[in-house]
């Protein structure tokens, strides 16, 4: 039950075809209902006039010497009547479309606001505590473990895709979202609330949403603890478009209990480890597009090797090189464009304004823990004297 | 008025009293059933396009519109910068030509060959007038200052972030109607060339002239909306 | 439809021209005959056809399957990780792209850009319109031919824009060029500029050939042709021509402050300058929702002919179908907020909502109307009415589908997704390029004088139909299910959808290739083409096929309705050659 699903049991046919599931909310099942009366109402008419047509022309099919029959050329009664009919069905559309409207937009008061930054490619949940999500699950995980209980090795095959990053809310709850970007236009979906709203730079869009009361069945893994805990996973995609890793731009909403939650934004909400935070902000916001293993990616590998990675000079661009070290880690992030890698097109989000420093800290400590010039290490003592050495003779 | 001056009503000089571009020797388009078919046809395609040209500055309006809403104060600090003395000298100028446009296709109508060119060089000497004022005494001033369209801006003293956004389209929009006075100058040119060519236009034959003098209206009269918009609301 | 003298003349063919291949080619390139320059659209937009569907064709197979990184182990018991499903990784390098990601969003840009301002909106009007809309009117061409050729010269150049940005490596914008995505990516390369460039020329020649049809129409009208005895097709022209001109001019500032706006950050879209994205996207949809009925309307015209000629009825309320035209181009104009609600306030949400049903309502006329016109019919099942057919079926799913869109409630749902996408492809490709292919067919004999094999046709109709719904229809359900569009990469359960719909796209591939080969043997092999062989009642059945010169002998005078069939005998009718149902007063 890790991965999300689209997909549930016991409704009817035709709405489970179209849709997959119920929707999450009232909201979200009151306008898969309009939709399906939309829907009938369309098949209604289509069918009757596709009826009509075959009909017309299996009956008034030509035959060589029968003329066609004369009929009128106009009636008014019958055009006034199919003038009528659809406009009065496309009022009573529209008015109930403002009302699930209106159920989609307007938050009630006491709903809790979470703050949603999106960038390229990758969203941030702020809780109310100020906390954000460290967690993340891999996107075919489960089918993994499902093998490996199987017990099928032969041959041990693993999908994996990238990491999500999980964001929690508790269950039977009133959320509002608060929305910004920091680049271009993203849009924040979650299909199972059946609801969307684009994310802008430069200004606030927002919609709201209750999150249902758990059923007895819905269970998620848990990957801090690996425990099955009470929840229910729910896909959040990105749906406008916004460059190279749209299609990756996703994440996982997961409502769980009150209590679940409120554990978890406490934890979050405490100090860190400046190594572990790093790596898990790594992992929610970096890891689209910077690998730690070497492998290159849209920006540099920040593990050591092959003149990558903390200590190393790094060549730039515009033909200069400059040693890789805490400023210059510093500005790459916060104003990535000043230096450019060279071989790299400079499409890395400033992060300006992003993130606390504590954050830009772990983070800085979390790239040197990756080099094997790392000066925190203890044992690397001596990597640690020849990057000093280097630097030195740069200057 | 000008009627004891015209020795414009006589014939045209020998040489070019039958070449097939003088006024009286052209013929209309062969596809249309009469002379007044075709010259209605092209009147009625000049308006559309004009409406085409009217709607596309429709489109900065609109952006001036909506950028005026959303920062009042940069919009206003913006209008200051613009000396409205020049806006209001080059939208005489403007007028003064419209007239002497208007004049000559009337000219044209009246066979006075003599005046529909005084009047078309007069539309020219207008042209050229109100590109000189705005690109000697407020282009290039102003991009002097620093005060120029998007990466160029380097004006150290905007009192607001936006008003980069005014001066973007300031010169959008002065600058695609600067282009549009080229063009009909261009038009009226060729017209003035041949006229003193070969007596192209004349009572039955002035459609060009009628068509370039409507384009260069509506270059006035695009500038009668600009130029209230840019320097006069603060 | 006229007193014209019905003898057969030897007349010679608009396309007879002067030997030697040089001179012919100079007579082509400089010519001003209407029907030349129609041709030549026609050549020029099923070239773009066949580009825009080989992206397509690329796009589908790209999402054959979804990307996934495998770990496993191999023979030495060693991990090894690899990637599958990216199907279009090989044009990387090609394409001079980043990665498999970018490729598929170049690809699927370019279909978009090419469909849309290289294809469907010249497709019809530029090329069966120029054909017709003089000789159905009676006229000997349109009213300024050279600014036609002209069109025609700015359309090519255009085009070899968009063709020499896709040879630079293309853009990977999406067709609505979004700011600040567009302003930003790639932003050391001029391909975005002269794709963006690409359409705003394309508009020139767009707005160049509706001033000159409103004008033809005004002006060239044969005498006797009042406005209610011209044929539907030359309303459903004339109505989008006036779309073309008003809409065209404002997508024309947008795409020049957006090549601004890139090329000196003038900051007008720019939000981190303080400029406004969503205003660019208002700016856009004003043109671009306009557009979509300058697609739709030329390709209604096509059917109110082919289903009146094909059963041999007058049109069941023709004026409700005229001024429903002229309906939809109106309210067309209103209602382009529908495409971004959920960028919008509440307040222009609701608005832009309710206008947008208002579009509905002619659009529905029209289809009772048609229904209504096969009432006592004598209906033929040929090509070009198997289409009519085709139209009445798939357009209707692309415009009943567009309700839950208008409706604000689920579009918050279906924006965005593959439900849009079915939608679209229903309208376009189910409407407008179904219409097409009809019209091509109905008048491919007076065009170029020659018949073509209806067995071939049919056979390429029927996998074309086939195809689309399979491609297509399966969409709905991905869209509804949660598919956002321009995906390169989904979640594994949407699979099966996107498989059945791939196969589909390959179906259709076959359908137009029947077609394409039933084209040529018809030009290299068919029989010679009668003057008249549905038995149509529209001028351009009163000349030969094709064509001579200046369209008509004599000029014509317009005594009856276009659509009279009970009333008069059908001129040039041979009816050894083609049979058709006798006429009360041919008896
Ligand atoms: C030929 C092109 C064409 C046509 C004709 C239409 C026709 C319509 N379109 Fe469509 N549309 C597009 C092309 C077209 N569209 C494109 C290209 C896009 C997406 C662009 C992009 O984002 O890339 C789009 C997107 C689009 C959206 C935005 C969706 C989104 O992004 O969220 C909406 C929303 O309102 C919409 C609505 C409609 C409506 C109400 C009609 C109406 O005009 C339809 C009217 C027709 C009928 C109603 C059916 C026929 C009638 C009957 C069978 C009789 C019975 C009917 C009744 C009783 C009602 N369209
Ligand atoms: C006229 C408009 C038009 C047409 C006809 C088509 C036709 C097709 N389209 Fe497309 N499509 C668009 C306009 C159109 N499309 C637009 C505007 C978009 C949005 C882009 C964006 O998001 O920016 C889009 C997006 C789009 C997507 C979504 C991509 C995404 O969001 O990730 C997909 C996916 O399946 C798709 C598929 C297809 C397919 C399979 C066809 C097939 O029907 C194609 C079949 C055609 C052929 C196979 C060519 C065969 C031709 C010949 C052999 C020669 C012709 C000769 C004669 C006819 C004589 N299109
Ligand atoms: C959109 C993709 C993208 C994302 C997301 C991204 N980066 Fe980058 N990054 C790049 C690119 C491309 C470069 C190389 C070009 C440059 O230097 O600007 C880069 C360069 C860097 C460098 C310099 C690396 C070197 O070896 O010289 C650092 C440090 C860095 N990024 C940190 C981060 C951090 C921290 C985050 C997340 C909080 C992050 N990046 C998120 C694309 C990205
Ligand atoms: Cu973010 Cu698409
Ligand atoms: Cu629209």
């Amino acid at each position: 039950m890790n991965t999300p699903t689209l997909a549930s049991a016991n409704m009817p046919f035709f709405q489970k075809m179209i849709f997959g599931d119920h929707g999450a909310s009232e909201a979200a099942a009151w306008s898969d209902g309009l939709f399906m009366m939309i829907t009938w109402f369309s098949a209604f008419f289509f069918v009757l006039l596709m009826g009509l047509m075959v009909a017309f022309v299996i009956i008034y099919r030509r035959r060589p010497g029968v003329p066609a029959k004369p009929s009128p050329s106009h009636n008014l009664n019958i055009e006034i009547l199919w003038t009528v009919i659809p406009s009065a069905s496309m009022l009573v559309m529209f008015v109930l479309g403002v009302r699930g409207y209106a159920m989609k937009m307007v938050a009630p008061d006491a709903a809790m606001e979470l703050k949603v930054d999106a960038w390229k490619w990758a969203w941030k949940v702020t809780y109310p505590n100020g906390a954000s999500s460290p967690e993340t699950n891999f996107l075919s995980f489960e089918s993994n473990m499902a093998q490996l209980e199987a017990g099928s090795t032969d041959p041990w095959m693993e999908t994996k895709g990238l990491e999500y990053p999980v964001f929690y809310v508790p269950e039977d709850t009133a959320v509002s979202l608060r929305m910004n970007s920091q680049d271009v236009i993203h849009s924040f979906w979650i299909p199972e609330f059946r609801t969307k709203m684009d994310v802008i730079p430069n200004r606030y869009t927002g919609y709201a949403f209750h999150t249902p009361k758990l059923r007895d069945s819905d269970s998620v893994l848990d990957t801090s603890s690996m425990m099955q805990i009470p929840g229910r996973d729910m896909w959040i995609f990105c749906a406008e478009y916004c460059g190279d890793e749209h299609s990756r731009m996703a994440a996982t909403l997961r409502v769980v209990p009150q209590e679940t939650y409120d554990a978890k934004i406490k934890e979050w909400g405490q100090d860190k480890d400046p190594v572990v935070l790093g790596e898990s902000l790594y992992k929610t916001m970096c890891k689209i597009c910077h690998s730690v293993d070497g492998t290159p990616g849209t920006g540099p590998t920040w593990s050591s090797g092959n003149g990558f990675g903390f200590g190393y000079e790094a060549a730039l661009a515009n033909g200069q090189s400059v040693m890789r070290d805490d400023n210059y880690y510093r500005e790459s992030i916060l104003d990535p464009n000043a230096k450019v890698v060279s071989g790299f097109v400079p499409s890395m989000p400033a992060f300006q304004g992003q993130l606390s420093e504590d954050e830009i800290h772990g983070l800085i400590m979390y790239i040197q823990s990756l080099s094997d010039r790392n000066p925190n290490a203890s044992e690397s003592g001596e990597d640690n004297q020849q990057a000093d050495d280097s630097a030195g003779s740069e200057g | 008025m000008q009627t004891t001056l015209d020795a414009d009503t006589t014939p045209a000089p020998a040489h070019i009293a039958n070449h097939p571009t003088h006024w009286r020797n052209r013929p209309f388009a062969a596809h249309f059933r009469t002379r007044d078919d075709d010259f209605d046809a092209s009147k009625f395609g000049m308006w559309l396009f004009l409406t085409t040209e009217v709607l596309l500055f429709a489109g900065i309006f609109c952006a001036y519109a909506v950028f005026r809403m959303m920062y009042p104060e940069a919009w206003s600090n913006g209008s200051h910068h613009l000396d409205w003395r020049f806006g209001a000298g080059n939208t005489v100028v403007l007028l003064v030509s419209s007239w002497t446009a208007a004049s000559a296709v009337r000219c044209a109508q009246l066979n006075k060959q003599k005046w529909l060119k005084i009047n078309l060089i007069i539309t020219l000497i207008c042209a050229a007038l109100f590109l000189f004022i705005k690109f000697k005494f407020e282009y290039s001033v102003k991009l002097g200052d620093g005060k120029a369209p998007g990466t160029f801006f380097s004006y150290a003293f905007a009192e607001s972030p936006y008003e980069i956004l005014w001066w973007s389209l300031y010169y959008m929009g002065t600058g695609l109607h600067a282009l549009h006075v080229v063009i009909g100058g261009c038009l009226l040119g060729w017209v003035l060339y041949r006229s003193w060519k070969y007596q192209a236009y004349g009572p039955t034959e002035y459609l060009m002239v009628e068509n370039s003098a409507l384009y260069w209206h509506i270059v006035d009269l695009i500038w009668i909306f600009l130029f209230p918009l840019l320097y006069l609301i603060h | 439809m006229s007193s014209t003298d019905h003898a057969h003349h030897e007349g010679e063919s608009y396309f007879d021209g002067p030997p030697g291949v040089l001179s012919k080619v100079w007579q082509w390139m400089s010519t001003v005959d209407h029907k030349k320059i129609g041709v030549m659209y026609l050549v020029a937009v099923l070239f773009m056809f066949f580009l825009g569907g080989v992206s397509a064709l690329a796009v589908r197979y790209e999402l054959l399957d979804p990307v996934r990184t495998v770990e496993t182990m191999n023979e030495a018991g060693e991990m090894i990780q690899y990637t599958t499903g990216e199907r279009l990784a090989g044009l990387t390098n090609i394409m001079g792209a980043k990665n498999a990601n970018e490729v598929y969003n170049r690809i699927f840009t370019l279909h978009g850009a090419i469909m849309v301002f290289m294809f469907i909106i010249p497709s019809i009007p530029a090329s069966l319109g120029n054909f017709f809309l003089p000789i159905m009117l009676g006229a000997k061409d349109v009213a300024f031919p050279r600014l036609n050729l002209l069109s025609w010269y700015i359309y090519v150049i255009g085009c070899l824009f968009g063709v020499f940005s896709i040879l630079l490596g293309g853009v990977d914008t999406g067709w609505t060029f979004y700011t600040p995505y567009s302003t930003t990516t790639d932003a050391d390369h001029w391909r975005v500029v002269l794709m963006i460039l690409a359409a705003f020329i394309l508009g020139f020649s767009s707005i160049l050939t509706g001033m000159n049809f409103v004008v033809t129409v005004h002006k060239l009208r044969a005498p006797g042709m009042g406005w209610f005895d011209m044929p539907l097709f030359i309303w459903g022209v004339y109505a989008t021509a006036i779309i073309q001109v008003l809409a065209t001019p404002v997508v024309g500032i947008t795409l020049l402050l957006l090549v601004f706006e890139r090329v000196m950050h003038i900051g007008i879209f720019d939000p981190s300058m303080g400029g406004d994205p969503v205003l660019y996207q208002h700016f856009f949809w004003f043109y671009s929702h306009p557009v979509v009925y300058v697609m739709i309307l030329p390709g209604m015209g096509i059917v109110s002919e082919l289903l009146a000629v094909h059963s041999r009825k007058h049109i069941f309320g023709y004026r409700a179908i005229a001024f429903s035209s002229l309906g939809i181009a109106a309210v067309s104009f209103l209602v382009w907020g529908h495409h971004i609600f959920t960028a919008m306030g509440e307040l222009a949400a609701v608005l832009f909502s309710g206008l947008t049903f208002l579009v509905a309502i002619p659009t529905a006329i029209k289809v009772f109307n048609w229904i209504a016109t096969l009432y006592k019919g004598s209906i033929a099942i040929n090509t070009p009415m198997l289409y009519g057919l085709i139209f009445l079926f798939t357009f209707s799913i692309g415009g009943l589908t567009g309700l839950p869109l208008a409706t604000l409630a689920t579009d918050l749902h279906l924006h965005d997704t593959y439900y849009v996408v079915a939608h679209f492809h229903y309208t376009m490709m189910g409407g407008t390029v179904m219409a097409f292919m009809g019209g091509l067919h109905h008048w491919w004999p007076k065009m170029f004088g020659k018949m073509y094999s209806e067995k071939g046709a049919m056979t390429g109709t029927v996998l074309v139909f086939i195809g689309f719904n399979l491609t297509f229809f399966t969409q709905f359900f991905l869209g509804t299910q949660g598919m956002p569009r321009r995906y390169a990469n989904y979640v594994d359960e949407f699979q099966t959808l996107h498989m059945i719909s791939t196969y589909g796209s390959w179906i259709l591939l076959l359908g137009f290739l029947v077609h394409l080969g039933t084209f040529i043997v018809s030009l290299i092999a068919g029989d010679k083409a009668p003057p008249n062989p549905w038995g149509g009642l529209t001028l351009e059945w009163e000349t030969e096929s094709p064509p001579i010169e200046h369209n008509f002998h004599h000029e014509p005078i317009v005594t009856h309705g276009p659509y009279d069939f009970d009333k008069v005998v059908p001129p040039h009718w041979d009816p050894k050659d083609y049979p058709l149902p006798e006429n009360p007063s041919s008896h």
